[in-house]
């Protein structure tokens, strides 16, 4: 949404704002998380199914596409049929999802959640093991391409369909400002397909290449972006 | 494929999500018990509270401020913060000549183990378009008039690292310890969008 004029209001603050606002939110957030691990999904296709909602579902807020999504994941995935829901809420009739998981697998992700739902959890736990669980750095043999400093463009050729490059970088030249070791491809992910980790950076755009004359003074914004989202400039 | 004569949407969410459970439960997909607990986990373990410990003890501890800005997911370790959305944190420092704010133009992404769980205007459309573009004006909406020589730095969170920003401490907290300090540093100061309180807004330090 990086720059679209459409979105543009003025930012609504809530004093003392709940966590959830309402129950069903919380009842979201928590059945997501659970069903993500269960079905060992990976929160970027949670995100592409978000993504391909329907316009008035996406922007219906911000737990209505959590849900949307959710249910989107369940039916890709074939555990649940496609209208099985509401068909359930209007007396219908609908073809029920087939695919379902063990009973001794539900008992596993659910001893597995347990475990990290505490305020403290050991540093070792936090340094190490969750990183590599939850995390998707992976140690690459081939070297990066790109170094410190090293001035960069975005590549602006057809898209995918889904990306975590953001559009208002498109073809804008900036300056990588970190490398963090190489990633899974968060592109591929989203869709399904396999591909090796690519390197991930952070870099570094002046607000004027990103805005032009509209650009704010002494504004910069910095994007993570992967190897194959740029080329030299 | 699909022979469902309903076409049409039940569209209340609390009514749906309420008929999802029900129906995942009953295909053995999910444990409403450990539901209930991923609830309370984030209505009471993780907030912003955790991430006002690490930034009160970068104040205070100068090896640790050094930890932290080296390898952020490490130095939030020693405090025992860690899990989902805080696998790979990165602290950035405000100073007298930049000012870092942190937005997610393309979902929400936050880092949750110092956090909690972001708040509406994080995720509202308006902050992700707006953040981006023109943080000033953004800034100066939500209260903090930032001069022009300061040079404002946004990140946007698009891949695997979340960011957490390190306020300056205040002036006049040099006689309070580690824990009152934690008490100055709010979610907003965290994000970018707020400096830390004053002592003076410290309660029993007016």
């Amino acid at each position: 949404m990086g720059g679209r004029r459409e979105h543009y209001a003025p930012i609504a603050r809530e004093a003392d704002e709940p966590v959830f606002h309402e129950r069903w939110e919380a009842r979201t957030f928590g059945i997501s998380g659970f069903v993500l691990v269960l079905l060992r999904g990976n929160t970027e296709r949670f995100r592409f199914a978000m993504e391909q909602l329907p316009r008035e579902v996406y922007m219906s807020g911000y737990y209505q596409r959590w849900l949307g999504g959710l249910e989107r994941l369940l039916v890709e995935a074939g555990y649940l049929g496609r209208g099985e829901l509401d068909a359930r809420l209007l007396d219908g009739a609908a073809a029920q999802g087939a695919r379902t998981r063990s009973p001794a697998r539900l008992a596993l992700v659910s001893r597995l959640m347990r475990s990290y739902l505490r305020p403290r959890l050991p540093r070792w736990v936090c340094a190490h093991v969750l990183p590599r669980v939850t995390g998707t750095l992976r140690p690459v043999f081939w070297r990066p391409r790109f170094h410190l400093g090293d001035r960069v463009r975005v590549r602006s050729g057809p898209e995918r369909a889904f990306t975590r490059k953001p559009g208002y970088v498109r073809g804008r030249p900036g300056v990588v400002s970190a490398h963090h070791r190489a990633a899974l491809f968060a592109d591929a992910r989203g869709e399904g397909r396999r591909a090796r980790p690519q390197h991930l950076y952070t870099v570094a755009f002046d607000g004027r290449e990103l805005w032009g004359e509209h650009a704010e003074p002494e504004t910069e914004v910095r994007v993570d972006l992967f190897e194959s989202h740029l080329e030299p400039a | 494929m699909s022979h469902a004569p309903v076409s049409e949407r039940h569209e209340d969410p609390a009514v749906r999500v309420e008929a999802l459970e029900a129906l995942l439960v009953e295909k053995g997909l999910v444990d409403p018990s450990v539901v209930d607990e991923v609830i309370e986990h984030y209505e009471t373990n993780v907030g912003p509270l955790n991430g006002a410990k690490v930034i009160a003890r970068a104040w205070v501890d100068p090896a640790y401020r050094a930890r932290l800005l080296h390898d952020a997911t490490k130095a939030i370790a020693e405090l025992g913060f860690g899990g989902p959305e805080g696998h790979m944190v990165i602290a950035v420092e405000n100073s007298p000549s930049v000012h870092n704010v942190v937005v997610c133009t393309l979902c929400s992404c936050y880092p949750w183990s110092v956090l909690g769980l972001p708040p509406a205007w994080y995720k509202s459309p308006a902050y992700r378009s707006r953040m981006v573009a023109e943080p000033r004006a953004v800034l100066r909406e939500m209260g903090l008039d930032l001069p022009q020589v300061l040079r404002v730095r946004v990140w946007d969170s698009s891949a695997e690292a979340r960011y957490l920003v390190l306020p300056e401490r205040p002036a006049g907290t040099e006689g309070m310890d580690e824990r009152e300090l934690a008490t100055l540093v709010t979610r907003d100061a965290m994000i970018g969008v707020a400096r830390a309180l004053g002592p003076a807004t410290a309660g029993t330090h007016a």
